[in-house]
């Protein structure tokens, strides 16, 4: 587009698509030049692991969308660390970070760097799922780390990986739709429309809730999906008004959620039907945003910083006290990440991968969350997931999520992987 | 089933003015500068931010939409005085360069200064509630933008095409050595549109700011749909942006209720289809601006 727009105006079309190539192929020499020489620097004063000390490797968002994701995971984490006083098991734990950008290539090598370089006993990440389907063969291959996936929650990491190394200390697709679909059935509608955003999450999210829904007896009466990044939902509201539902199961996330649900009150559906939905939807990135359009909607997630349990006060305004900025589920993902690898450490009596990925095989944690334990076969966490309501607050922020109901100790389905 | 078409007819038109309010200020920067501002969505973006800014400190949306486009006016005097002014005669890759640069740099910038976390302008109580046509309930705020928009463009439009102002850029856009030859400073008409288009972009930021979500990744989404528009439209024609946004809008709403996983992809068949039949565009090539 860029470049038919160039050769109109100019009427310089050839030298134009000449300087171009120019320029890009002295950039991508340059580029390889510099990784190169990133490369070999690295191999000079990298190294740090083998006899003495711990390395974790973080290999996460730090700048683009997700930014504000990968430094709450961080948060959490050192958090523990210094509340240990940045030590495991009497050694020494030095933090890696290396932003995949949310992207896969990226995301590979930095894996790739992290296992080879700075040799790391654990990677705590990624943040986006085709970052973590894409690293998984490099775990694999490399053998050399647990791996501790703090967000992504794709089921196919599963499915299609089932790595002895690979632990949930987050959540997965299908435990943040499908448990809701029998509460929504028994309090809130016998019919729904679904509305999700159109990529792999949402897909996900959305066909598990479908399916949960209508094992309970329910019936789907529409379905809209919208392009991830939409601005304006105007239209895909009157569509999703349309289906003349009770109630709506939506996925959306981050500013995607901001706008619909603003739109949706907006427009006066919340009048006519019941919104509910993942818990990225109504999160507490989003809610301040969202403010009083939210009010009175249902959604699930495994955290809620205002769940009232003593772990999770503590959690909370430790957080708040250690960097200014209030607790969030990733924070708290972060938090138990660095849980799970202190306990694997002090099981194994080292940082032995293998023996460290079997003694948490079926461990419990105690996590803000509530407990939960990784199945020993799939290493998905078991844990509660608990349905919100938006309410008021008297807070900072106009409103607040209130935990209504608990489901406990989720199992998740295992997607054909046997690791036990 | 008429309701429903009036009423998705009604969306797309409100979907495509705001559209149009963004293209405008691309499609006026490229057809008078020759100059394809890769910044104009970080410029949106910025407005939206000094919007949220002053509504949330001084507590009035109204301050708000005064305020917050004059800076980014400012900024665009910055840009266009420091660096984009010596670089007019060059390749054209160079202006692309620089401008990628800045959005990226703006971006960064706002990051910085107030985080990632999505934020949104509140909404002047006069403009809360809705208004009922017929069974169907329509925002209040959102026929407050439908209107302001529509209004801006058609001033604009008479601006460019009836008034003095509107000849002068025209001319300096044909050929400006004429125009320099006839005693008049270019460089100024130059600097004008690009801050009136900054302006433009920063007012569209306030605006959009309430009922859309107010993010760092804004401007880039934006700035897709815009070129795509300005692309179809005729580069540099001011009519055929106008007409294209209104047609897009009707196309995505219209897409939403057939297909609505595949509106993002009907809006780039469209391109493909007018470039065919069309290379220089709709409105390309046979007009001035």
């Amino acid at each position: 587009m860029v470049l038919r727009a160039m050769g109109k105006r100019s009427n310089r079309s050839e030298s134009d698509r000449s300087a171009i190539e120019t320029v890009s192929r002295r950039q991508y020499l340059a580029s390889g030049a510099a990784v190169g020489a990133a490369t070999a620097l690295g191999g000079c004063v990298g190294g740090s692991g083998g006899g003495s000390g711990l390395t974790v490797g973080f290999a996460l968002p730090f700048s683009g969308t997700y930014a504000m994701l990968g430094e709450s995971i961080v948060n959490g984490f050192d958090m523990y660390l210094e509340q240990n006083d940045g030590e495991i098991n009497g050694e020494e734990v030095e933090t890696v970070e290396r932003d995949t950008e949310a992207d896969t290539n990226r995301g590979v090598s930095v894996t790739r760097e992290l296992l080879v370089e700075e040799q790391a006993d654990a990677i705590v990440g990624p943040v986006s799922s085709a970052v973590a389907m894409a690293m998984m063969d490099t775990i694999k291959n490399e053998s050399s780390a647990i791996w501790l996936n703090a967000n992504a929650g794709d089921y196919r990491v599963t499915e299609q990986g089932c790595l002895n190394y690979h632990f949930r200390t987050s959540f997965n697709d299908w435990q943040t739709s499908a448990p809701l679909a029998e509460w929504v059935y028994n309090n809130v509608a016998d019919n729904v429309c679904l509305a999700y955003a159109d990529y792999a999450f949402g897909q996900n999210s959305k066909n598990f809730f479908s399916e949960a829904f209508e094992e309970a007896g329910g019936e789907v009466v529409g379905e809209v999906g919208a392009p991830l990044g939409t601005d304006d939902y105007s239209s895909y509201l009157t569509e999703i008004e349309n289906s003349g539902a009770d109630a709506v199961f939506s996925f959306f996330a981050g500013s995607d959620a901001v706008n619909y649900v603003t739109a949706f009150t907006d427009y006066g559906l919340n009048e006519e039907m019941t919104q509910t939905g993942s818990g990225f939807l109504l999160s507490e990135d989003t809610l301040p945003a969202q403010g009083e359009a939210a009010m009175g909607m249902y959604s699930l997630l495994h955290y809620t910083p205002t769940r009232e349990a003593e772990r999770n006060q503590q959690f909370v305004s430790a957080y708040t006290d250690a960097y200014d900025s209030s607790a969030n589920v990733y924070a708290c993902q972060g938090y138990d990440s660095a849980q799970a690898f202190a306990a694997a450490v002090e099981e194994a009596g080292g940082s032995d991968p293998d023996e460290m990925a079997n003694a948490l095989s079926g461990m419990e944690l105690e996590s803000p969350r509530g407990k939960f334990r990784f199945d020993p076969e799939t290493h998905e966490p078991i844990q509660d997931l608990h349905v919100r309501e938006v309410v008021e607050s008297d807070g900072e922020v106009p409103v607040e999520n209130k935990v209504v109901n608990t489901i406990e100790q989720v199992e998740s389905p295992s997607w054909g992987c046997s690791l036990n | 089933m008429v309701e429903t078409i009036v009423r998705t007819a009604l969306l797309g038109i409100q979907y495509g003015m705001t559209l149009a309010l963004i293209a405008t200020g691309l499609t006026l920067i490229f057809g008078m500068l020759d100059v394809i501002n890769f910044a104009h969505g970080a410029l949106y973006m910025l407005g939206a931010y000094f919007g949220w800014v002053v509504a949330s400190t001084l507590g009035s949306f109204w301050l708000a939409l005064l305020l917050a486009p004059l800076f980014v006016g400012v900024v665009g005097v910055a840009i266009e005085v420091l660096s984009l002014r010596p670089l007019y005669d060059r390749n054209p890759l160079y202006h692309i360069l620089l401008t990628f640069g800045f959005a990226i740099m703006i971006q960064g910038a706002v990051v910085e200064l107030w985080g990632g976390q999505t934020k949104q302008i509140a909404e002047p109580a006069s403009l809360a509630g809705t208004l009922t046509i017929g069974s169907f309930d329509y925002p209040m705020y959102r026929l407050f933008v439908l209107v302001v928009s529509t209004l801006l463009i058609g001033v604009i439009w008479l601006a460019v095409e009836r008034s003095d102002l509107g000849i002068l850029m025209r001319a300096s856009a044909h050929d400006s050595e004429m125009v320099d030859a006839l005693g008049i400073d270019v460089s100024k008409v130059f600097t004008g549109v690009f801050v009136f288009g900054a302006v433009l972009a920063g007012f569209a930021g306030v605006l959009l700011g309430v009922s859309r979500s107010v993010n760092p990744g804004m401007g880039f989404g934006i700035i897709i749909e815009a070129f795509v528009i300005v692309v179809i439209g005729g580069l540099g024609s001011f009519r055929g942006a106008i007409y294209t946004a209104l047609l897009i809008g009707l196309v995505s709403s219209f897409g939403a209720l057939v297909a609505s996983t595949l509106t993002e992809i009907f809006l780039f068949v469209l391109m493909a289809g007018v470039l065919m039949v069309r290379p220089n565009g709709l409105f390309g090539a046979t007009e001035a601006t």
